[in-house]
Order: structure tokens, then sequence, then C-alpha cells
């Protein structure tokens, strides 16, 4: 790659260097915001000429790929808390073998709580092989086992942190500090969106709660904030300050915005050749459309009895998590590109009761989620949508034991060096098992993948490479994916 | 054709697929015993001298190696050794000059022929012929880092667990109870590594509540051979700054415009010179000139007036005041106005959130999912604010916040004075970044170098203009700042921000014995008046509670008494950093990594800003003080006029100033001077400010003054016609102008300043004048944040404060400053966006907040101005934009009125009717881009 600065010019008196200067145009646009003004102008310059400078957008419209790809809108399934590997996709017949012997003492300085460290424990469910690819996953995902041949799994994804709050930084941004952009705001920030009606990048939270780190897992970081994710609740009124708490009668707020209207093209007009007037005007527009838009998305009374069945909706425990996984499919064929799902607090930080909490947290979600695949299918958009599923890092093979050292309520710790998770859907290649872990699940050993690794994949999956996806921020060229390289896991894509 | 054979061979290895075939194609490729090995003298120093000698030599020392000398090789970079002698490939040396990225400008790279006798060379075991080895192998400069970093904390300063302490040679040999920590020469007989290899030490359970983690295999295994060798010790003297001569920055470094001390400039005689009411002008008018162009017509003074008080206050005039100014006929008007407004309390509220900014301010910590309360903190906050409207000179202002704990002796004074307690609750500026320490699991050692970092970030990037952070992990790419220049700053703080010796934000979570090792941030400092106040506000109450327990005991007895319990004020402190002496040496971290040690270094400033005269002279700041007086010298350093270090101070902060008053900095970058950053747009000017900044004693007012009395300040927002006023605001012309979108003009990104841009209010700004308007603003001064409150469904809600004075949460900024831009402070922010989305458009239209001062507004506009709807639209228009409307803008306005109040009628009595009417059009005016936009 060239270097993205010129540093032969020297500093001459009073000499502003014209071209070509990457930072003059950068905070050209920074200052031309969403207008049409800033569309046009964008075209005067020439995209090509960007080749190897940012995508210097400050927009939403959609942007063209770095080379063609199947998948147009993600569906991030974030299952924060840390999903235990060894009990949903990666056996072990080894810690059934050393179940109850002792084991701290080798991994000490990973353990998070070592007051409570106990020995190897196996799991306490039981694994089969699924679909025609075989793949092994465990009884506490009954539903699930009906799409494995879409699934491309991956066994050996490893972080580099074992507390909640910059791992899920690390998941998130690829960065451990905070203030880094999300997956979300970068996909949006390098492909805009298709739909100008609806956010490109929603959140849907989960009602009882937000998860930990809160907005800080899908903000936008030194990005502008038109890439942060916005958050669509899946009950009342979907997004903040969407109405007025009492409307007006419709003739007053039509009223209103024709004078508004007026005054600001008054003010306009006495000031031409400033775009973020008219880009302001604009937005006003889209407020009003995005009302009409973002209560039709999410209206799920539009959906069949049977369709809402699928996702197990009107029943529990799988009714809040169907809303959600059904909301985000009208969302994606709406043309919205990044739909980022969370789970209340923490259901897969399973410290004790593995048996039974973690089931609970697959009875929640492994329903919906099937009903998400097959209606995603059934209507031909899971080729164009990318489904990634997965949490912030895996859990240790010892056991973790409650306070009162009942071994029935065992549960696992956090362990950054090993932890599964998958992608299905647009351009993966399904029923892949990829990468392993050591015998008794602590590491991954063969085919490691990092997490920057991990995201590459993602935005290769999305038609773009991670090193030419950037923005040049105080002196530095930042990109999701750092500065050490990442690698592009070729062998599950399709 | 050279290709033919290799193929061949592979295609034969492929074929058959036989391990004794790759066994022998390997041997092929391996330089049989028979090749000559490379000599050193001979083959190989002329290569490195010829090819990498520019860089890497004894003059220039790019990335800290000096190829000249075999020690030097030997010791290769600030990236760690360069050499595996036997392994060519794990080589960086070789790697860098096989993949050709060495030497980096390809004009003059190696032949292969030399690469290959260097690949030679390094396979036959990289041999120096005449090298006298002295430098033992490990020495305890290898050793210490480690023990700091896994020992130290139960064993070092804070604490010494069996008496022992690990942080020197000679007291591991004087030992613990126990005995000695090591028998020298002895591995199997020494203490330490038997308890190393049990895994008995650092004891396992208690890992966390320590804060260290198990020493690695690698680690004992240089211990044990440290040890085995006896224990070299070597009198390495650390890496001292300073020398002119640096070998890591070159004279033609030094010569980048920044670096280089503002030069002296004469004021140009120009053109326009009606125009120039100060060198400001003169300066941008000569630029202007050069492109065939001149400033644009001056605006109108109620333009002036607004656009003044919303620079230096923050909120919009009152129509009495606009009233008063266009009255006031004399011709220094504009001077005496821009004088008020300097002398205005809310100057400071409006500048010191400017800095608050810089500084990265907030009431919490952050990085953990509790985002822990910083209870004082707003103590630095209306520090900066006083500040500010007392005008502090700049250097002082630095040296306070840099190292207020070292500027007077408050240790032995008989009394805290005010300016002690100021002193130290400056440095908070230092304890800005979030910080996750004080939680169990991020308060390791490398959770602490984040926190250091960004603060290193806040003070380069803040103040020096520089990158910095850039130089943590390998000298800076751009920049002269070699990656021991970013350890010696790292080791002037190191007094006070010490990752072996670390002060926690608060010590919750593990109270055993031994996070007595860990302390807490807080001073007990405040004034002797304070703490005086306080004793006796408690002392009254404990009179009122013995005098009630003297009484009957009733159950209304103990009730009184629980009542004036609760009464009692706690005890004050102040959120502040100070010196706390006997710091940890400091070693570069190579690649930043902090279990990767390399040179030791000793504090001292950048080379590339030092200069024979300036002083940079460590003392302590007074007798009998543990304090190191490092950061004192760097502060004084950072602030001496007439010098390279100072230059730059000034520059970036008139070029900040600037920024303020003009949408752009003359440097637009304005916390990236280096050689990434943008250009001066006006270097003469830029300098001549910096120094005028310097002759005023470093006055902001004073450059307020100079900077909004010019010319270029007073100039209007649109160029105008020949012979025409710049705005024509009651004309219809450029409405009636239906020409379409002409080319880009001249001067089209306004670098050379041919207009005042137009500019979006901050979020503060449209909050705070939302509130003003509305009749609603309380300014109440000081004091601790203005609590918010988070509803359930994320709506931050705040109260009626200015927002300077709104508690600043992390995670649960105010909804309303949130959408308009308001920064995470990751760690600070040095330009704001300014984003233009649908969801603000949301807010301000039906945010029941924001409606219900609409209400407010229009309520207000009915007292002022009675019942006629052309007073009420002529009120709201002078109270919310300091103007009349147009008369199409009365139009409009009067025709909606009439509208609305048309259709309320059938819902609501004829008198509520018009009450909603005018809220709707108040509502309306707060949404409209006049409000919201300062000419």
């Amino acid at each position: 790659m060239p270097p993205i600065t010129d540093t032969t010019f020297k500093a001459q008196e009073g000499g502003m260097k014209k071209t070509p200067d990457p930072f003059t145009r950068r905070s050209f646009f920074t200052s031309v915001g969403a207008g049409l003004h800033g569309a046009a102008l964008l075209h005067l310059f020439g995209r090509d000429s960007f080749a190897n400078e940012p995508r210097v957008a400050t927009d939403l419209r959609a942007r063209p790929t770095h080379f063609s790809a199947k998948a147009k809108s993600v569906i991030q399934l974030f299952m924060n808390g840390g999903p235990s590997q060894m009990d949903l996709f990666d056996p072990k017949t080894e810690l059934d073998r050393h179940h109850g012997e002792a084991y701290f003492n080798k991994i000490a300085g990973e353990v998070e709580n070592v007051a409570d460290a106990g020995a190897l424990m196996r799991s306490p469910f039981k694994f089969a092989k699924h679909g025609e690819c075989g793949m092994s996953v465990s009884n506490a995902l009954p539903h699930l086992t009906k799409h494995v041949d879409d699934i491309a799994l991956i066994r050996s994804l490893f972080t580099t942190n074992i507390t909640h709050e910059p791992a899920l930084y690390i998941i998130q941004s690829g960065h451990m500090p905070s203030g880094y952009p999300t997956l979300g705001s970068w996909v949006v920030y390098g492909l805009g969106c298709e739909c100008q009606n609806l956010p490109a990048y929603v959140v849907l939270d989960d009602p009882l709660g937000l998860p930990i780190n809160g907005v800080e897992n899908w903000h936008a970081g030194f990005l502008p904030p038109t890439f942060q994710g916005t958050r669509f609740r899946s009950t009342g009124s979907p997004v903040l300050n969407l109405r007025p708490e009492t409307a007006d009668p419709p003739e007053i707020a039509r009223l209103q915005r024709d004078l508004l209207n007026r005054l600001d093209r008054l003010h306009q007009r006495q000031r031409p050749s400033q775009p973020n007037l008219d880009a302001r005007i604009a937005s006003y527009e889209l407020a009003a459309r995005m009302q009409m838009s973002a209560t039709d998305a999410l209206d799920l009374s539009q959906e069949t009895r049977q369709t809402q069945e699928l996702y197990g909706i009107g029943r529990e425990p799988t009714d809040s998590y169907g809303r959600r996984c059904l909301i985000a499919r009208r969302l994606v064929e709406r043309g919205v590109r990044f739909v980022q799902l969370f789970i209340n607090a923490q259901i897969w930080d399973n410290h004790t009761g593995l048996a039974t909490d973690m089931k609970a947290a697959c009875d929640r979600t492994d329903l919906p989620i099937a009903g998400l695949f097959f209606d995603l299918k059934q209507r031909g958009l899971l080729d164009e949508t990318l489904l990634i599923w997965g949490g912030e890092f895996g859990r240790l093979p010892i056991a973790q034991l409650p306070k009162d050292k009942d071994e029935r309520k065992a549960g696992r710790d956090h362990n950054k060096n090993a932890a599964c998770c998958w992608l299905a859907g647009g351009g993966v290649k399904g029923g892949t098992t990829y990468g392993s872990t050591d015998d008794l699940g602590f590491a991954a050993v063969e085919k490691r993948v990092s997490v920057p690794d991990w995201h590459a994949t993602i935005l290769h999956l999305l038609g773009m490479h991670h090193e030419d996806l950037f923005v040049n921020e105080h002196g530095l060229k930042e990109k999701l994916t750092g500065v050490q390289p990442a690698r592009v896991v070729r062998e599950i894509l399709a | 054709m050279k290709r033919w054979p290799l193929v061949l061979l592979l295609s034969a290895v492929i074929g058959r697929g036989e391990v004794r075939l790759i066994d022998k194609a390997t041997a092929q490729e391996k330089p049989a015993v028979t090749v000559p090995v490379s000599i050193f003298e001979k083959d190989i120093r002329p290569v490195l001298q010829a090819k990498c000698g520019r860089c890497h030599g004894e003059d220039v020392r790019k990335g800290e190696l000096a190829l000249h000398t075999p020690a030097g090789i030997r010791k290769g970079s600030e990236s760690g050794p360069i050499l595996v002698p036997g392994q060519s490939e794990k080589s960086r040396l070789y790697e860098m000059v096989r993949d050709g990225e060495m030497p980096p400008d390809k004009k003059n790279p190696l032949t292969k022929a030399e690469v290959e006798i260097i690949r030679r060379w390094i396979d036959g075991g990289a041999r120096f012929e005449n090298e006298t080895a002295t430098k033992p192998e490990i020495t305890q400069h290898d050793i210490v880092p480690i023990l700091l970093l896994r020992c130290t904390a139960c064993h070092g300063r804070q604490k010494r667990e069996g008496e022992l302490d690990l942080r020197t040679r000679a007291a591991m040999l004087r030992g613990g109870k126990s005995g000695p920590a090591f028998v020298s020469g002895k591995p199997d007989e020494s203490l330490i590594l038997k308890r190393l290899q049990r895994e008995e030490m650092p004891p396992r359970q208690r890992l966390v509540e320590a804060m260290v983690k198990p020493m690695e295999a690698t680690e004992i295994e240089k211990l044990t051979r440290w040890i085995a060798l006896g224990a070299p010790e070597v009198a390495d003297e650390p890496d001292v700054a300073g020398t002119p001569a640096d070998p890591l920055v070159s004279a033609e470094d030094r010569e980048f415009w920044s670096f280089q001390r503002p030069q002296k400039v004469t004021v140009p005689d120009v053109a326009h010179a009606a125009r120039v009411r100060n060198p400001v002008d003169a300066f941008v008018l000569q630029k202007l000139a050069e492109k065939g162009l001149s400033l644009s017509p001056e605006a109108d003074r109620l333009t002036l007036l607004r656009r003044a008080a919303f620079d230096l206050t923050g909120l919009p005039p009152e129509p009495a005041e606009a009233a008063a100014f266009l009255a006031d006929a004399d011709p220094r008007a504009y001077e005496k106005l821009i004088d008020r407004l300097l002398a205005s309390p809310r100057y400071g509220e409006r500048w010191g959130r400017h800095w608050l900014d810089v500084a990265g301010y907030a009431d919490c910590e952050g990085r953990r999912e509790q985002h822990l309360p910083r209870p004082s903190v707003w103590r630095y906050r209306d520090y900066v604010i006083r500040s500010f409207n007392a005008d502090k000179p700049y250097d002082r202002f630095l040296q306070e916040q840099l190292a207020g704990d070292e500027l007077a002796d408050y240790e032995h004074a008989p009394e805290i004075t005010q300016e002690m307690e100021d002193n130290l609750v400056a440095t908070a500026f230092l304890r800005m970044a979030p910080d996750p320490t004080w939680a169990n699991l991020t308060g390791f050692v490398p959770d602490r170098l984040e926190v250091m970092a960004d603060s290193m970030d806040v003070l380069g990037s803040g103040v020096m203009g520089l990158t910095f952070k850039c130089a943590r992990c390998h000298s800076h790419k751009f920049d002269p700042i070699p990656q021991r220049d970013y350890y010696r700053l790292v080791a002037i703080f190191k007094g006070a921000y010490d990752e072996h010796d670390w002060l926690k934000p608060q010590l919750i979570g593990y109270g055993g014995a031994l996070s007595a090792s860990f302390g807490e941030r807080y001073s007990p400092h405040v004034t002797t008046a304070e703490r005086q106040r306080i004793d006796e506000h408690n002392a009254a109450i404990q009179r009122d509670i013995d005098t009630r327990k003297g009484g009957p005991q009733t159950p209304a007895t103990a009730k009184q008494i629980n009542e004036l319990n609760a009464k009692r004020l706690p005890e004050s402190r102040l959120f502040t950093l100070w010196d706390r002496g006997e710091p940890s040496p400091t070693y570069i971290y190579r690649r930043g990594d902090y279990q990767n040690s390399g040179t030791l270094v000793a504090p001292g400033p950048p080379a590339v800003l030092a200069d024979r005269e300036t002083t940079f002279e460590i003392v302590p700041p007074w007798p009998d003080t543990k304090s190191t007086g490092r950061r004192l010298a760097f502060a004084r350093w950072l602030t001496q006029p007439n010098s390279s270090a100072g230059g730059l101070t000034a520059r970036v902060m008139v070029n900040r100033i600037w920024k303020h008053h003009f949408g752009q900095g003359l440097v637009k970058s304005v916390g990236n001077f280096g050689k990434t950053g943008d250009r001066p747009s006006h270097p003469e000017l830029l300098d001549w400010l910096a120094q005028e900044f310097v002759r005023q004693r470093w006055s902001l007012k004073e450059m307020h003054r100079l900077m909004m009395t010019s010319s270029v300040y007073r100039q209007g927002g649109q160029r105008g016609r020949e012979g025409e006023g710049e705005r024509g605001r009651n004309t219809n012309n450029a409405a009636d102008d239906p020409s379409p979108s002409p080319p880009l003009p001249p001067d089209a990104d306004n670098r050379l300043l041919s207009r005042m841009p137009l500019r979006r209010m901050e979020a503060e700004l449209l909050r705070d004048s939302l509130l003003l308007v509305a009749g609603q603003l309380d300014e109440t001064r000081f004091g601790p944040g203005d609590a918010v409150t988070v509803r359930p469904d994320g709506l931050v809600l705040s109260g009626k404060r200015r927002s300077v004075y709104v508690q600043q949460l992390r995670k649960h900024p105010a909804s309303l400053l949130e959408s308009f831009d308001l920064p995470a402070m990751n760690p600070n922010c040095l330009q704001r966006a300014e984003s233009l989305v649908a969801p603000q458009a949301l807010h301000l239209m039906n945010d029941a907040t924001v409606r219900e001062l609409a209400r407010q507004f229009a309520d207000r506009v009915q007292r002022e101005a009675g019942d006629d709807s052309a007073r009420q639209v002529q009120r709201a228009y002078w109270i919310a934009l300091t103007r009349p409307p147009s008369d199409e803008e009365l139009t409009n306005c009067l025709q909606t009125l009439t509208s609305l109040t048309e259709q309320w009628t059938k819902q609501v009595s004829a008198a509520e009717a018009s009450r909603k009417a005018l809220a709707t059009l108040c509502h309306t005016i707060m949404n409209s881009a006049s409000f919201l936009y300062v000419d």
C-alpha cells in the first residue's frame, strides 16, 4: 500500500498544499454533512481517485463495495456473557475422562475468580452429529441442528481479555480501549444504506435491560455519529422522540411543518452555497418519513400467525427474542444494512448453574434463531443476509463452584483462549467446522482465528477489504482490524 | 530459464510424496558445510555501512538502531534484537533486507548477493571476529522489570511481605525472613527460584488481590540464567535527554516548521489599508490579495452582537442588551461590548468548556459496566471556569495543571491556602482519562499503562500538538519522536503515575491486607478554611447531640439524633495527582509490550524540542520532600518563552482560540502540528500571534480582544456584490435569482478567510439557549454536577442549569446534548463533530422537554408583548434571534398564527387557542435554522 501521506513536501511559507492532500478533502466532507450537495460534490471529486484513501463519507447513501459480494446486510445475534463452547459446539471426550482432576494451577493466571476455581468438569450436555455435514451440536440447541448445513462453525476463536467490558470492546470494535467504532459502524460507514427512511444500523436491545457497556456496544467512536447504531425498542415507540408524547392534531402539525419549511428556505436563500442548510431541511423531511417507516417496520401484526409461531412469538420463553428476530427480518427486508440483537443482562455468563441456566439461555434463543433461518430461507433472503452468532469470549474447562461449593450448581468461568462463533447466509460455506481447541477445550490450537480475523472475514463477506476501510485519525490510519495483520478465513467462504 | 530446475524439483517432490525426498530438497537449500561463511569485517560491515549507514550509524540512529559496531548490532533496535545467530529466518535484520522493507526509500536496495551474504553470515553463527565481549548477556536491567511486574507488589516499596524487597540486586541479596533471595552463581540453592518453580509465588489464590500474573516460563529461565552467571550488574547510565546532537533526531528533523521557534515577522503593508484595524487584518488581507480577493463587507451590528455573545458567553444577548448596543453612538461601542462580554462570569463557563474538552472532563471513570463516580472532580471544572474568568496567564494555568503539587509547599504549610488547594485541584487535568483500575480485573499493569497512555495522549495532542501516542510502540513513523522520547516523557510523570506503585481511583472490592499496597488518589489538602468550616459545622451538631443525649431518652430523641447525624458534612477530599517520590525505573517497552523491556531511560523532554538555551533541570521543589520535581521542570520547560517548546505551546493555544472564533484553526488539525497534520494557512500570522500571546503575558482575554476587534472577525458571512450590503436581509434579491448552482467560488473552503463561516451551535449552546429563551435557565454557578435522570426508555433528562454544570456521565450523556454531538471523552476531544441527522429533528420537534420550553417561551412572549400578534412575532424574534423578522418572515408567521388559532378554536377556548398557537410558533422558531446557526 502506498504511503497515505506525502512526506516529500516541505513547509512552504504560506504554502497550502492543494493536491494530493487527503486531509483537506476529508475535513471538507466532515463539514459538508449529509446533504444532496454533499453527494454532488462527492461525485465531482471522483470516487476512483479515492482508491487508497479513506472513504470520506458522512452520509448514509449506499456506496459501492470494494469487490462484489453476496451478502447485503448483516444480522448480528450477539450472545453477551460468553457462551460455553464445550457445552454447545465443541465436544471434548478428554474432558469426560479427566472429569474431577485438578487443573487450576496450570492455568491460574487465566482465571478470573480464583477463589471459586474447581476441578476439570465434563459437559452436562450430550452431543450428536447433525445434518449432511455431520456437525456436532449439543442437545442444548435442538432447533438449530436443523440448519447446520447452512452454518460455518468456528471453534478456534480467541480474544485477549477475560473481563466482560474490555472483551466486549474487543469483539465489538476490535480494540480493547473504548472509543473505537464498532463493527456495525464500520459497515455502514463503508457501505451506506439502501434504505433512506430507516436508520442504516439498527440495534434491537432487550426491553428487560441493556447489555454490559450499554450504548458503547454500538457507538461510532471517532466516526461521525451518523454511523452509530440507533436503538429500536421492540415495544412502544421504536425510536426516542419518534412522536411527541402528546401529539398535536394533524392539521396543526402540518401548519407547523409548512411554516418551518418556509422560514428555513428564506434563511437558506440568503445564504447560498451553504450545503448544510439544504441538508438540514432534508433531515426534517427524513424525520417525517421515518415516523411512518419505523412504525411500519415494527408492526408485527402484519405477519401471519404461522410466521409468528415460527419465531416462538406468543409463548414463553421465546416471545421476546422471537419478536426481535422477526423485526430483524423485516428490517433487512427493507434494506437496513446492519441489525444487532441483544439479550438483557448476560444470560450466557454461566458462572454457576451451567446445566440449568445455560439451558435456559438456549431455550430463549434457539427456536427464534431457527425460525429466522427458516423464514429468511423461504423468502430467498438468506443468500443476501449474513447471520453472525457469538459472544465476547468462551469458558474454561474447569468448574466454577458457587460459594456453598455445591457441585450440582457448578458453572464455568471466563476464558479468552477459546470460543465458538458461527456465520451463515450470504457467501458462507455452510456445513463447515473450522479450527480446533486442545483436548480439554482450554485454548484454540489449530487454525486459530483472532477477533481481527473474524472481523476481516465479515467485512470480506460484505465485499470490503479490511485494509482498505480506514480513516485517518490523529495521524494514524485507523482500521477495524487494527495494526496487526488480519486474515480472512477463506476456508469458510462459499 | 532459471526457474526450471526448481519447478522440476518441486514436481518431483510432490510426485513421490516421500519424506526422504523432502529432506533432500531442504538439504539442498541449506548451505553445505563447504560453502564459505561470510566474514563480518570483510563482507558484512561494508554492506551495512553503504546501505544502512545513513539512518543507522553513529550519528543517526533511527529506531535506536546503530549498525556501525558489533555492540550496536547485538543490541538491536527499539523493537528488540535483530539477530538470532544461526537462524536467519528468525532474524529481523535478514527479514528486512530480504523482503525489501529496508532500506525504505527503495532507491538503493541491497543486491541479491548482498542479501545472501548476510544470510550466510547469520546462519554461520553471526560471529564478530575482533569483538572482545564486554557486556554480559544478561544484566540486572533484564531482571528488574520482571521483578517489578511479578513480585514487588508484595515485596517492594509499599509492602514487604516476609521483610523481603526485590527491587534491586542488593536488596535481593539482603533477603527477607527466610534468607537471601538468591545465591549468586547457584540457581539450585536460590530461594526465589524454588518458590517460583513450585508455583508457590506469586500465591495463586491471591493473584487478583495483588493484581499480578504468575511469572512466565521464559522469565523464570532468564532469572535462572542471570543467577547462574553470578547476577551481573552493570553501571548503565540511564539514557538522558537534551544533548543537541541527538543521534535519534537529526538537524534536518528539527527544521520542520512547528519545531522551530516562532519567527520574527513584520506586519505586511497591504492594499486595502482601510480595512486594517489591527495586524491580524494585515496578514489575512495580504493572503487574500495574492488571490485577488478581499474581506467580505462588514456584518451589521446585530449580527456582530449575536456572534460575539455566543463566542464569549455561549448565550444569545437579551433584547434590552441589543437595544442598548444599537443605541450606543460611541465609535468604540463594539470594543466596549467585547469588554463587557469578557467581564461576564458566563465567559469562563463558555471557554472553560472548551478546555474541559481538551482535558476530557467527566464526572465518572469509564471502561467498566459500573462507571465509578468521581465525587469531587467538579472542583477541577470550577477551577477551570474560575481560571478563565480571572484571565489566568496560560503559562501559569499549564504549570498548575501539570505540576501544581510542586508549585507551593503544602506539605509543611501551617495553613492550606486557596492557592495551594487550586494547585492541587488543577493536577486533576492529568487524571481525566477513563480509568477502570479500581476494579479487580481491570487493574493490572497493562490496564494501568492504558490509563497512563491516555493521559500522555491528552497532554501530547491537547497541549503540545503532537501525536505522541504513536511513539508508545515504535518510533513515530512521520515525526521525529523516537520511542525513547515517549518513555522519557512517561518517566517525567513516574513520580505520580507509576504502573508498579499504583494509586487506584478508589479502594473497593478486596479490602484485605494486600490491598494496602495500593493507595487512593484523593488528597485531604482542602483549604484550612474549608476544613475549619466543616469541623465547626460538625462540632455544632455534636454539641446538639450531646445535649439531647443528656436529656430523657425517648423514641423522639433517638429520631432527632439520627436526623442530626445525617446533617454531618463528610470530610472533603480533592481528586488530584501528586508526586509520591521514589518512582520505579522507566524502561522502554519494546513494541509497547510491557513484558518486553528494553533500555533504561531517564526523565527528559522530547529531543526534537530540546535546545541549548532552554534548561530542563530537575530539582526537588522544596527541602524535606519526596517530590522529585520532574513535572515542575517539565512544566517550566514547556512554557519557557523564546524556546522551541514554548513556541509550540503558544502556537497550539492561539490556534485553538482562533479555531473557536473562526470555525477552523490556522492549523486545521488542532491536535497535530506534526508532518501528518495540516500546514498553517497563515504561518506568519500564527507566529505573530504566538509571540503576541507571550508578550501579553499569555493572556487569553487579550487574544480575544485582538481577534474579535479585527476586520476579519467583523466581516459578514456572505460575499457581497459590488456596492451592495452583504446581507440584504430585508430584500428578496437572492430569492428571486433562480440561477443554477454556481461553480465553486474562490476560497470555497474559506481557508483564506474571505468571509465569516456560518456555524451551527454546539450542543451546550443549543440547550442553554433554549432554556434562556424560555426564561428557564438557572444560572447557579459551581458545585457538584447537576444530576441527570435516566428514563427507562433511555432518554436522559437534564435540569435547568447551564450545560457545563450538568453531570457528565460517560454512559448517560443528556440526550439533547448527545444528539447534537456532545463528545464521548475517550480520552478527550479536540475537534467536535458536527453531524446532521434526522434524530436531531425528531428531538427538537417531539421531545417533551423542548415542547415544554416552547410553551414557556410563548408565555414569556405573551407577557412581554401583550396580545397583538404582530408584536408577539416581533418580540419572539428579538428574544430568540436578536433581530426583528423580515417582512416576509413576519407575513408567514402571522398567517400561520392565524391558521393555527383557527384550528385550535375548534377544540379549545379562544384564549387557550391563541396561547397554543403562539406556543407552536415559538416551537417552530426554536426549530428554525436561524436559531440553530450563528452567522
